[in-house]
C-alpha cells in the first residue's frame, strides 16, 4: 500500500529544494544570457578592424581624401559602437529585471502549491481555532468569529481554561472547583471539577456541531451543512 | 678645400655607383581613434619590400604608427607621382 501520508515538513522541505533549484536555473539562464550578449556584440575595434583591413585590401586607396574618408567611416563605426554598448546596457537590466520577475514568480508558485496543501490538510483537519475571544459581558465564546453562547457557569470554568493556558499550566478537576468556588483545592471534589469539564463540553460541543455539521434551520428542520459531493456511502 | 670636395665628390659617386637611391611607400596605422596614413619613405637598406619593412617598422613605432604593408620599392623616378598621394608623410619617416 502506498504511502499517502505526506507532513508539513516534508512539504516545506521539498518546496526549499524546488525554490533552490528554481532561483539556481533561472540564474544560470541570465548569467549565459548576459555572456551571450557581451560575446556577440561587436565592439569598436571590429569596425576599425574591418576599415583597416579596406585600407591594405585596396592597392590605390593612397589618395589623401581618401584616407580621410576611411578615417572618418571608422569613426562613425566607434560611434555606432557606443549606442550599442548602451543598447546591451538596456538589455543587460531588462535581464535583470526579468529574471526578478522570474524568481518572484517561482516563489509565490511554490507557496501556492504549499498554501492549497496546507488548504487541504486544514480542511481534512476539521475546524482548526486561530481565534479564541472571550466576551463576559455576552457570555459568549468567539472560535474564529463563530459566536457561542454559554451559562454563566460554563463561562467561569472557559475563563479559568483560557486563563490557566496562557500560563502554560494544568489544571486538575479539584483545582478548577477550587478556583471557581474560592476554596483551597485540597477541599474540593475532582469530581465536581469534571462535572464542570463536561458541561462546557456539552454546551460547546452541542453548539460546535450544530454550527459545523448538523444545522437548524428555523421552523423548517434538519440538515447536514456539508456539500454534496463530499459524502460518499461505503 | 679642394681634397675634402674632391672626396666629397668621390663619395657621392661611389655611393651613386654602388647602391642606387631607394625608396618605399607604405601604410601606417594609428589605433584609438583609427588613423591612416600612405607615406614614402628612403630606405637605406636592401632595396626589396621585406627588408623596406624590417627598416621602417622601428622607425614608424618611434613615432606610435604601426606599419600595415609595404606597397612596392622604386628608385628616383617614382618619387613625383606619389608626392602627391603621401601629403605630409612624403619622406617624413
Amino acid at each position: 500500500m502506498p504511502d499517502n501520508t505526506t507532513s508539513a515538513s516534508d512539504i516545506r522541505r521539498t518546496g526549499g529544494r524546488l525554490v533552490i533549484a528554481g532561483v539556481g536555473g533561472i540564474l544560470a539562464l541570465l548569467i549565459a544570457a548576459a555572456l551571450l550578449l557581451f560575446i556577440t556584440l561587436p565592439d569598436s575595434r571590429a569596425f576599425d578592424a574591418r576599415v583597416e583591413a579596406m585600407f591594405i585590401e585596396n592597392a590605390d586607396l593612397t589618395g589623401q581624401a581618401e584616407i580621410k574618408l576611411l578615417e572618418i567611416l571608422a569613426q562613425s563605426g566607434t560611434a555606432f559602437a557606443d549606442t550599442l554598448a548602451s543598447y546591451r546596457l538596456v538589455i543587460f537590466v531588462l535581464l535583470v529585471f526579468a529574471t526578478g520577475m522570474m524568481i518572484a514568480a517561482l516563489v509565490f508558485l511554490i507557496l501556492l502549491v504549499g498554501f492549497n496543501r496546507r488548504m487541504a490538510q486544514i480542511e481534512r483537519a476539521g475546524i482548526q481555532v486561530n481565534s479564541l475571544l472571550i466576551s463576559r459581558e455576552e457570555n459568549t465564546v468567539y472560535l474564529n468569529n463563530l459566536g457561542f453562547k454559554l451559562t454563566d457557569a460554563a463561562m467561569e470554568t472557559m475563563s479559568i481554561l483560557a486563563e490557566a493556558r496562557m500560563d502554560d499550566d494544568v489544571l486538575s478537576g479539584s483545582e478548577i472547583e477550587g478556583m471557581i468556588s474560592g476554596r483551597s483545592a485540597a477541599d474540593c471534589e475532582e469530581a465536581a471539577g469534571a462535572t464542570r469539564i463536561k458541561r462546557l463540553r456539552d454546551t460547546l460541543g452541542n453548539q460546535i456541531v450544530s454550527e459545523l455539521l448538523v444545522k437548524n434551520i428555523a421552523r423548517r428542520g434538519y440538515m447536514l451543512a456539508v456539500e454534496k459531493d463530499v459524502i460518499k456511502v461505503l | 678645400m679642394k681634397r675634402f670636395l674632391l672626396s666629397l665628390t668621390l663619395a657621392l659617386a661611389c655611393a651613386g655607383t654602388a647602391q642606387a637611391q631607394c625608396f618605399a611607400d607604405y601604410k601606417a596605422k594609428k589605433d584609438a581613434p583609427l588613423r591612416l596614413h600612405y607615406g614614402v619613405a628612403q630606405i637605406g637598406g636592401a632595396c626589396d619590400a621585406r627588408s623596406a619593412a624590417r627598416e621602417l617598422t622601428p622607425r614608424l613605432a618611434a613615432s606610435g604608427w604601426t606599419l600595415l604593408q609595404v606597397q612596392s620599392v622604386f628608385g628616383p623616378e617614382g618619387l613625383d607621382q606619389r608626392k602627391n598621394s603621401a601629403g605630409q608623410y612624403y619622406l617624413r619617416f
